[in-house]
């Protein structure tokens, strides 16, 4: 959904950390007094004496996750589903078994490995197995195995780190950006094709690319309501185009008659935004608070069904928000090790719990429609995103 | 705090200014989310300033404040349902208890000095006196049971009388709007501070509660007079018989019989009442009043002169709300709130009525039977619809150093 800036920041709903007024009138509280210590410090003296019994740990792991993943290449090969399903979930296992270790030590390697595990565990939930895809993603996975083996700890002051993080989240940034033209220009071609249920299809898979960056596309004044507007947002409804406008031609109307302007402005206006994003100059501050906007989007417009009023694609949406809020976390890893590993941990582990719970929510690999969804199904995601987006305005701690 | 004279009439901006900030937790906890580190309230002496608003009620006390409190005129009532761990209850109910400490003295969260970060407090309540805001807390049916799991290792502390009010004719009950595992009822006279704190306890719920309802009430009298309800009438004119300390004891306190934690509690049973305005305000002064069996300005009961005087049933008629009331022969102490809700766009009908409260120390003995009795006979039934539902056992008063259920949970 497009939002003008003022109603983003009545939209935040964020818990924070809650520092409590200690009166002057000096009663003593030894539990306030040991808590008031900073983790930061104890903590990473503890990851280093560790780092060398974690990383024999991190080998072993390593090796069992690298034969879990060989079978599953060979069962790829041999097109045998079942085998793909259950070896799916053994490599999803074989890695939350030690992947903490490795988020201390090796942030940066442990990003990697858990932008192709997690797919390859969705995988396992589906009735149709994609193996083309699991081929290529099954390969990377090995590659980012045999670079943890290889690796060094990292190292670097936490502004260093923070840079670092910058750049690697700005690589991930352009990658949805162009991931969004060319699938729009599948979405375009169907529409100008007057093609409905391919339309249907390629639309929520090219939306994807948007929501994941959804509030960098924010910053480039008019571009997102251009793309992103619905009905109630746009200025004058007789200029109302983007996404939303086709939405509305191929679910309501049934009909794509007159499309066509709006769709070849919608492809231009997605390859202004890839070409904008290539001279973005990105800082720490705006990433973090970009993770939580995506978060907060989530929880106003997709949790209540108004973004994608008339495909019910929502949870699609949603689901593409929480990714991209995720990408920002995995790329400050090593920073939140350097301040605050607890956070970290605490992340992972409500990230995990969220993921679940949406998973939960697709049929074939496919979210189901919003309407599906009893008041109490939407009610725990909602819940279980509060907590994620609380946790989530702490992450500026480390700025 | 330095002295006496310094204190009276001390505003929130003054207690900000004498504050110091302690206890920079980072918020770990189970689920993990914001933490309440060293909530230390300034002095607990009542501040006299000129402003009647900067009265204090003291949480700490043998009973929990917000039962006997001559009423607020405004309440927020909120239900939560516990989403986690015992762990996490516990953590829940300290993290609570040292705001509702912290607000009901006038205080606010101290914001840290990373601009970065969302501010601790809401802080609607900056410059705003304690308004004798008060925060009770009671337990439902469920926190001790669920689906008949002893979720936290209570279930033994049970109390005596604590169920789910039964099924009563007429009834039109809304589960979403009804009962949970905590409610939290928070009395202000000021309703933007009333607000503040119920808005507060649900943002320390993330990750360990989750709310199920708000409601919120207004009531309004002069001082020493029994408010009126939306029906014109003087409500809770029987209070006026047991508001002495025996009397309390014999009508609101649980004791003898009860679990440790809940001698000194009270049961508090909620009904929402939907009132028919419209309807009410159709009918001629004289239904009205045979419907209370009272006379509408004066509160005396029918062939009596003043709203204290003895009320004599055979003078009214039978169906008449005073008269059930008086025939079950049961005192409760009632501390219910007027609503009002959207317009019914259909019929154009103000939703509007009562958030009845009421605090007894054996509700099927005081309670039950009298709701029984009304639902089946009593005239106003013309006039209301009951959509809500709750019981919920207060526990006892905590000292200062504990937290609210600590008896209970760590019993």
């Amino acid at each position: 959904m497009f939002k003008g800036k003022s109603k983003l920041v009545s939209g935040i709903i964020a818990t924070s950390l809650l520092l409590l007024v200690l009166s002057a009138c000096g009663k003593d509280n030894n539990e306030g007094a040991a808590a008031a210590t900073s983790p930061a410090s104890s903590s990473a003296a503890s990851t280093t004496d560790a780092s060398s019994e974690g990383n024999s740990a991190i080998q072993e792991g390593t090796s069992k996750l690298q034969d879990e993943t060989s079978k599953l290449q060979e069962a790829v090969k041999n097109k045998d589903a079942a085998e793909v399903k259950r070896l799916g979930k053994s490599v999803n296992d074989a890695w939350l078994a030690y992947e903490n270790s490795v988020r201390q030590l090796f942030p940066l390697e442990y990003t990697e490995i858990e932008k192709y595990v997690m797919p390859i565990f969705s995988a396992s939930a589906f009735d149709k197995v994609d193996f083309e895809a699991l081929t290529g993603t099954a390969a990377k996975l090995q590659d980012a195995l045999t670079a943890l083996k290889n690796a060094k700890p990292t190292t670097g002051t936490t502004s260093e780190l923070l840079t670092k993080a910058v750049a690697n989240y700005k690589v991930y940034v352009q990658e949805q950006a162009d991931g969004l033209v060319s699938h729009t220009k599948l979405f375009v071609d169907a529409v100008k094709a007057g093609n409905i249920e391919e339309a249907k299809s390629l639309y929520s898979k090219a939306r994807v690319y948007f929501e994941t960056i959804e509030p960098i596309a924010e910053s480039f004044g008019d571009l997102d309501p251009r793309i992103d507007a619905r009905l109630a947002d746009a200025e004058d409804p007789n200029t109302w185009g983007g996404f939303h406008r086709i939405e509305k031609a191929l679910w309501v109307d049934n009909n794509l008659q007159g499309m066509d302007v709006y769709a070849d402005q919608l492809l231009k206006d997605t390859q202004e935004l890839s070409e904008k994003i290539k001279s973005i100059e990105l800082e720490p501050k705006t990433v973090v608070a970009g993770a939580i906007e995506l978060l907060n989007e989530a929880a106003t417009s997709k949790i209540t069904g108004e973004e994608e009023l008339y495909s019910h694609t929502d949870l699609v949406d949603f689901a593409a928000n929480v990714s991209g809020s995720k990408s920002v976390y995995l790329s400050i890893i090593p920073a939140l090790n350097e301040k605050n590993p607890e956070l970290g941990a605490q992340l992972d582990k409500q990230f995990q719990q969220l993921e679940q719970t949406l998973l939960g929510h697709q049929e074939n690999g496919q979210y189901i429609s919003y309407d599906k969804l009893t008041t109490e199904q939407i009610r725990k995601i909602s819940d279980e995103l509060s907590v994620l987006s609380s946790l989530m305005t702490q992450t500026a701690s480390i700025l | 705090m330095e002295s006496n004279e310094k204190k009276q009439g001390m505003s929130r901006l003054d207690f900000l200014k004498m504050s110091a900030v302690a206890g920079v937790s980072l918020a770990i906890g189970g689920a993990g989310v914001a933490a309440i580190e060293n909530a230390i309230s300034p002095s607990k002496t009542e501040a006299a300033g000129k402003d009647p608003k900067d009265e204090q009620i003291q949480l700490y006390g043998v009973h929990q404040p917000g039962i006997i409190t001559p009423q607020q005129t405004y309440m927020y009532l909120a239900s939560f349902r516990m989403t986690s761990d015992k762990a996490s209850v516990v953590r829940l109910f300290r993290d609570w208890t040292k705001f509702a400490d912290l607000s009901m003295s006038g205080g606010t969260m101290r914001t840290g000095d990373n601009p970065l970060l969302p501010p601790s407090d809401t802080g609607e309540t900056l410059d705003l006196p304690a308004s004798r805001l008060t925060v009770t807390f009671g337990f439902g049916p469920t926190f001790f049971r669920l689906d008949g799991k002893d979720r936290f290792g209570i279930a033994n502390q049970l109390p005596s009388y604590l169920k789910d009010i039964p099924r009563m004719p007429r009834e039109n009950l809304d589960p979403l709007q009804s009962g949970g595992d905590v409610c939290v009822q928070v009395c202000a006279d000021d309703q933007q501070v009333a607000f503040h704190a119920v808005r507060n306890f649900i943002r320390l719920s993330t990750g360990y509660a989750s709310v199920n309802w708000m409601q919120e009430g207004f009531i309004s009298g002069r001082p020493g007079q029994t408010p009126r309800n939306l029906f014109g009438f003087k409500d809770g004119t029987a209070n006026n018989l047991h508001q002495t300390p025996a009397g309390y004891d014999s009508v609101v306190w649980a004791g003898d019989g009860e679990p440790a934690w809940m001698q000194g509690g009270s049961y508090m049973a909620y009904r929402k009442i939907r009132m028919l305005l419209e309807v009410w305000d159709r009918s001629s002064l004289s239904d009205q009043q045979d419907t209370f069996g009272r006379h509408k300005e004066s509160g005396a009961a029918y062939g009596k002169k003043g709203e204290f005087d003895t009320v004599d049933a055979a003078q009214m008629p039978n169906t008449a709300h005073v008269r059930l009331a008086k025939e079950s022969k049961q005192m409760i102490h009632r501390r219910g709130y007027s609503y009002t809700d959207a317009v019914d766009p259909r019929t154009g009908n103000v939703n509007a009525g009562l958030l009845f409260v009421s605090y007894q120390r054996n509700p099927e003995e005081q309670f039950i039977p009298m709701l029984k009795l009304m639902q089946s006979k009593d005239k106003l039934n013309e006039y209301t619809s009951h959509i809500a539902s709750g019981m919920f056992a207060c526990p006892s008063g905590i000292r200062e150093g504990e937290y609210i259920g600590q008896k209970l949970l760590e019993s």
